[in-house]
């Protein structure tokens, strides 16, 4: 992906409102398209359409456990982009998939 | 020429599968905690100490393939066990401070598995001239990059 890609897909994701709330959202934490539909004052098929605009200009991920398909940041989205705080929260957000993963291949100790 | 600093602060929400005390192992075990917070596979550790107590100290320092050195220096401020930490640490780019900030993490147990809420409060360097990592970003294209951010920032809030 050239930095003029990146571009590219920052101003044509950040030129919605609807995808520039679920970019701040997913941004804080990952969730299902129904968590996304809640707040927003949009049927469920039109906050699908935007999500799927914001996974094929490789701003998020999905993926689907059972019926439920989750939405998450993509740890190289904007990796153009300068913001320090943003750089900064992807990477934690990451970091905390790890932590999630592992956690769930080590057994809990008995002795707490 | 004034240092322009930019104070900021975000919360991230996990839900993580296990008891707060699983959850707090994987932060003060210097192997479980290493297992999720390495990242860089192509960077070669040249520092590893991880000492946790109240007033310990964690430092990690890595050589880029470039041949930049990255540091991260920790100070335990406040360890109560299943429940929450509080650290400052800052990140240095061979030798220059990048960002220092205090960050709390708190562990909730909730149906058999844990809230971690994650709250780091931040001062980084100016992000118009700090940015080593990525020098080739034009400072004009940087500035209107930060503006629309901003511009989210407030129009989601």
């Amino acid at each position: 992906m050239t930095d003029s890609e990146n571009i590219d897909r920052y101003f044509q994701a950040m030129a919605d409102p609807y995808r520039r709330g679920f970019i701040e959202r997913l941004s804080k934490v990952p969730a299902s398209v129904k968590e996304l539909a809640a707040p927003a004052d949009v049927q469920l098929p039109a906050v699908l359409k935007h999500l799927q605009v914001l996974e094929q200009g490789g701003i998020v991920i999905s993926d689907k456990i059972g019926r439920v398909r989750t939405y998450r940041m993509r740890p190289d989205a904007f990796s153009a982009m300068n913001n320090w705080i943003e750089q900064r929260q992807r990477e934690m957000n990451v970091a905390f998939d790890r932590l999630a993963a592992v956690m769930a291949e080590v057994p809990e100790e008995k002795d707490h | 020429m004034g240092i322009n600093v930019d104070h900021r602060s975000f919360v991230i929400e996990r839900e993580l599968p296990g008891s707060p005390a699983h959850a707090f192992r994987f932060w003060s075990d210097h192997r479980l905690k290493r297992r999720w917070s390495s990242c860089h596979p192509d960077w070669t550790i040249i520092q590893d100490l991880f000492d946790f107590r109240v007033d310990g100290h964690e430092s990690l320092v890595w050589r880029m393939p470039d041949g930049t050195e990255q540091g991260m220096l920790a100070h335990f401020l406040e360890v109560h066990p299943r429940q929450r930490i509080v650290y400052a640490y800052t990140m240095r780019t061979d030798g220059i401070p990048i960002s220092s900030s205090l960050v709390t993490v708190e562990f909730e147990g909730r149906n058999g598995k844990t809230i971690m809420t994650f709250t780091e409060q931040a001062v980084f360097a100016d992000a118009n001239n700090g940015d080593i990592r990525e020098s080739g970003t034009s400072v004009g294209f940087s500035r209107l990059q930060k503006a629309m951010m901003d511009y989210v920032e407030d129009t989601t809030r």
